[in-house]
């Protein structure tokens, strides 16, 4: 599975830099403008390893910032699943916050939280927690009617075990959109770097184009995919795992 | 058979084809009454009132010339613009210059537009900070990557000053550390934000002042007018007109006597700046541009020039030494 992901990743990298490199040399451009291959190899050696680690750094914030979009998700969701006056109010709330540019919105986050790891946090899950909502509201609010029939009429069913069944169900959906939305973690943390953050690889990719070098850049893509690569085939293999482990009957959810 | 053979060949011609037209390559001035395009370093405000001015009174038509006037911004290069072919003037600082040059790319300037360089530290006046040795045990905001952190690191190394008796802060966009007093010099564009900060400064009864490098030897050449030395050698005539226009009307805007026009003419690209602010800012703005006594306006400081490229290179931002001589056109002094 990793080896598939990144090898497709190298053959879309390879072309891109492929079809660069046509663009350069067709129009005759400078190096400044589109740096030769001789040039990104140089970068490449020089700036490898302290982009590996701004990269390690920027997954790692990614991860964190994930996992609490997934919560913030599965909370709003389940509140908003309600068709009450609560879950209305939350469903509003939550898709207005979406609804602000994010680069608009984080100067006032480093404001309040400063240019540490809270703010890079918070604004990698404001990125990523949007699409989660939707789906786990879409989830969460869609009966399985032939499993909860049973526990209303007999008078057993909880909220608990209503989200617990519609997740039961749902479980390769729910994998799915997890492991889709891993890409917009990164694209947040990143973005968050890149605006205001004084960490990481969205950092360095300001410097690298404040000093217009698009060498530098393009190995900061290239461990940006990389990592991306990584992270996502970890999920899709944790929750083919977690599927696995599921496969139980319906009858011996309480 | 055929079909088969010229296969692999398709995608590469397609993504050419596709490459070719995004580039725009644009066709050559004069020729089919296609206008100029001038793309600026930044948004419109008082650092462009000459540009601003030369098209609104007309200067550019004058010369029989049409200008398109494009405003910069953080992710505008004018120089790559230039080389794609999309723009055939701009406008660039130094270091932006030195860079191209440094990785081939034939652009050339045709005149300097700030003689000092705007970007200037911020402070709170009474902090007795008169000369470099003053820095010591400072807390100094630098944008990294930025050419103020190669100004202020050329500063100190200039002036003997180990990096590690001050301490460097990552700057961004909010100036929150520096109101709040957790950095003591804040980097600023005098002319423009500097004055902005100054003002919020006195409603708050403080006072402000600027550490300019520049007085302590530090010429680091900021913006100047560019094009590329395809465009001199096939279109001197073009380059010629453009450069008498834009000069007319940089004199003419920096000239105490149409400091009204001048600031009604930002005012109208940059409504969200008060005619007060704009005024001052006009009055920096000029400061900062004219040449020393003697010189015509856009004269090009060679030896600044050198100095800016020397800084370049003992910082081993560009990796050869570069010969400015060659690319700055004319006006040297």
């Amino acid at each position: 599975m990793l080896y598939r992901r990144i090898f497709q990743f190298l053959l879309i990298y390879l072309l891109a830099l492929g079809l660069l490199f046509l663009f350069k040399y067709s129009l005759n451009l400078s190096d400044y403008v589109i740096p030769g291959p001789d040039e990104v190899w140089r970068t490449a050696t020089l700036v490898f390893n302290r982009y590996l680690f701004d990269g390690l750094n920027t997954l790692y914030v990614a991860i964190v910032g994930h996992l609490l979009a997934i919560i913030l998700a599965t909370l709003v969701a389940i509140i908003g699943r309600q068709a009450n006056l609560a879950g209305s109010l939350i469903k509003t709330a939550a898709y207005n916050l979406q609804a602000y540019p994010i680069v608009a919105v984080a100067p006032v986050i480093f404001i309040l939280l400063g240019d540490g790891l809270v703010s890079r946090l918070l604004i990698a899950a404001l990125i990523c927690y949007f699409p989660l909502l939707l789906s786990f509201i879409g989830i969460l609010t869609e009966p399985v009617t032939d499993i909860e029939h049973f526990y209303v009429t007999t008078g057993r069913m909880r909220w608990q075990l209503e989200v617990k069944i519609r997740a039961f169900e749902n479980t390769a959906k729910l994998a799915t959109v997890i492991a889709g939305s891993a890409t917009l973690a990164m694209v947040g943390t990143i973005v968050a770097e890149f605006i205001g953050a004084d960490a990481g690889i969205g950092y360095s990719l300001r410097i690298a184009l404040y000093q217009s070098n698009i060498a530098k850049v393009l190995v900061a893509l290239f461990l940006i995919g990389i990592f991306n690569s990584l992270y996502l085939t970890c999920l899709e293999f944790i929750g083919y795992l977690v599927q696995k482990k599921l496969k139980i009957s319906p009858g011996e959810i309480r | 058979m055929i079909h088969h053979l010229l296969r692999p060949f398709f995608l590469p011609a397609v993504s050419l084809f596709i490459l070719l037209s995004l580039a725009g390559c644009g066709p050559a001035p004069d020729s089919s009454g296609t206008p100029l395009v001038y793309r600026l370093k930044w948004l419109y405000n008082m650092s462009v009132v000459g540009d601003l001015y030369t098209l609104e009174h007309s200067f550019f038509a004058q010369e029989g010339l049409e200008v398109d006037i494009r405003p910069g911004g953080p992710e505008r290069d004018a120089i790559k613009e230039l080389e794609i072919g999309r723009a055939h003037f701009g406008v660039a600082s130094a270091d932006q210059v030195i860079r191209a040059v440094a990785k081939g790319s034939p652009v050339v300037v045709l005149a300097q537009l700030f003689q000092a360089n705007p970007l200037q530290w911020i402070h709170r006046a009474g902090q007795n900070l008169q000369t470099p040795a003053d820095l010591k045990n400072r807390v100094i905001g630098i944008t990294y990557g930025g050419n103020d952190e190669s100004i202020m690191r050329a500063l100190l190394a200039k002036h003997r000053i180990r990096e590690d008796k001050v301490e460097f802060f990552s700057v961004r966009y909010d100036y929150t550390p520096f109101y709040q007093g957790k950095v003591d010099l804040w980097p600023v564009y005098q002319n423009a934000e500097g004055l902005i900060i100054s003002e919020k400064l006195a409603q708050a009864g403080e006072e402000a002042d600027f550490f300019n490098p520049n007085e302590f030897g530090i010429r680091f050449v900021a913006n100047s007018i560019i094009t590329t030395e395809q465009m001199v050698r096939e279109h001197p005539e073009t380059v010629s007109k453009f450069t008498r226009a834009i000069l007319r009307g940089w004199r003419q805007s920096l000239d105490p006597a149409n400091a009204d026009r001048a600031v009604a003419t930002v005012q109208r690209f940059d409504r969200d700046t008060s005619v007060s602010l704009l005024s001052k800012q006009l009055d920096a703005t000029r400061t900062l541009m004219m040449p020393p006594s003697g010189k015509d306006f856009g004269w090009i400081d060679s030896h600044a020039w050198k100095q800016t490229a020397g800084i370049m290179f003992e910082q081993k931002l560009i990796a050869t030494p570069v010969s400015v001589d060659e690319i700055l056109l004319s006006r040297v002094n």
